[in-house]
């Protein structure tokens, strides 16, 4: 992998839901794994298509540095699947969380 | 499930007895709901079909169908997906919020047969568990007062213009500023007094269904109520005062200063 060993930062924020109370995980790595860069490039950033239908889903912001660059999307709840709800999931699991 | 079915039943009773509205749509569309979605799930939602219900995680949450003014919010998004058509972006989106909030808490309201002194105003009383220092996610009496809790934070609801909250996420505060119009509509209700569904509550209603776009603002709102509590009271009526009142308390200005 030619974009391997890139340092890397992930922030993701849940916000909305009928709660309204946001959630916020992060993760750092001085030397990821190339599965973590892999993973971050394997989400579709720029082309989430929106959820006009659904009220009081969570809205997921989610932002990655990795391989000097820099990936910004907010993804709709109803859209978090494949390699984003991976990539949350893992950010989630691995990560430090604030409330 | 039987939970989730009587508030279902409260709700389509409210609309039904009080406004003469055949469920969400007007036309008698069947109301159905799925519960104990996903594992631990701390939410509710409409997803612009049916509503859907998860049992919290058991930590800050507990099931969300614990309070019948959940399913009449989620409920009303529905009504106001087939009247308003309310966008769910800034302050049409607060609009939304503010919307089903003001029907779930009423609700829950003529379901007890409280008047607007009687009732707690709280939103989602009981969802909390007792590790949460909190009474209720929103308070429409004193928004900004709902919890204070060393691990959530402090609710952040602003009660007036003044308190506006500018932010990306969640849709532009759609959860944190709709505490204005619902203060708002908290003014009216007490200012009238009695039952709240019978004259603040016709008021909005009315509005709903009276020409509004679906990127009214607050302010745009505000004419609108006071139009609505004009045509149905009076030029001068004590209801239309407490409306104009009402926007005045939180700060928001009647367009055409007021007049009407
Ligand atoms: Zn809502």
């Amino acid at each position: 992998m030619a974009a391997a060993r890139a340092e890397l930062s992930i922030v993701v924020v849940r916000s909305g839901g009928f709660t309204g109370i946001s959630r916020r995980w992060a993760i750092e790595r001085p030397d990821p794994d190339d599965d973590w860069v892999a993973l971050v490039e394997a989400c579709p950033w720029g082309q989430v298509a929106a959820d006009r239908e659904s009220r009081d889903r969570f809205t997921w912001r989610i932002e990655a540095r990795v391989a000097r660059r820099h990936h910004r999307a907010s993804v709709p709840d109803r859209e978090l699947t494949g390699p984003w709800r991976e990539l949350v999931d893992r950010v989630q699991r691995d990560g430090s969380s604030d409330v | 499930m039987n939970e989730a079915y009587d508030g279902l039943g409260a709700t389509f009773e409210l609309y039904a007895d009080v406004y003469d509205r055949n469920s969400i749509d007007g036309r008698g569309l069947p109301l159905d709901g799925s519960v104990h979605y996903e594992k631990d799930y701390d939410n509710a939602f409409w997803n612009g079909e049916r509503m859907v219900f998860g049992d919290g995680d058991g930590q800050v949450f507990g099931r969300f169908t614990v309070s019948v003014d959940v399913i009449g919010h989620e409920l009303t998004h529905g009504v106001t997906q087939y009247t308003a058509g309310l966008v769910y972006k800034d302050q049409a989106g607060a609009l939304n919020e503010s919307i089903s909030d003001v029907f779930g808490s009423l609700v829950l309201q003529y379901s007890h047969k409280q008047t607007a002194a009687q009732a707690t105003w709280l939103i989602g009383q009981g969802l909390f568990t007792a590790r949460v220092k909190g009474v209720a996610l929103r308070s429409m009496k004193a928004p900004g007062t709902a919890y204070d809790d060393p691990v959530l934070g402090k609710d952040p609801q602003p009660a007036t213009m003044a308190g506006y909250v500018e932010t990306e996420d969640d849709d532009g505060g759609v959860h944190t500023n709709s505490g204005i119009p619902n203060h708002a509509f908290y003014l009216v209700a007490t200012g009238i007094g009695g039952y709240a569904w019978e004259k603040a509550g016709r008021i909005w209603y009315d509005t709903l269904l009276a020409g509004m776009k679906p990127t009214t603002d607050f302010a745009g709102f505000a004419a609108l109520t006071l139009a609505a509590a004009t045509k149905r009271y009076g030029e001068g009526s004590a209801e239309a005062d407490a409306v104009r009142a009402g926007w005045s308390g939180v700060g928001v200005a009647i367009d055409g200063g007021g007049a009407s």
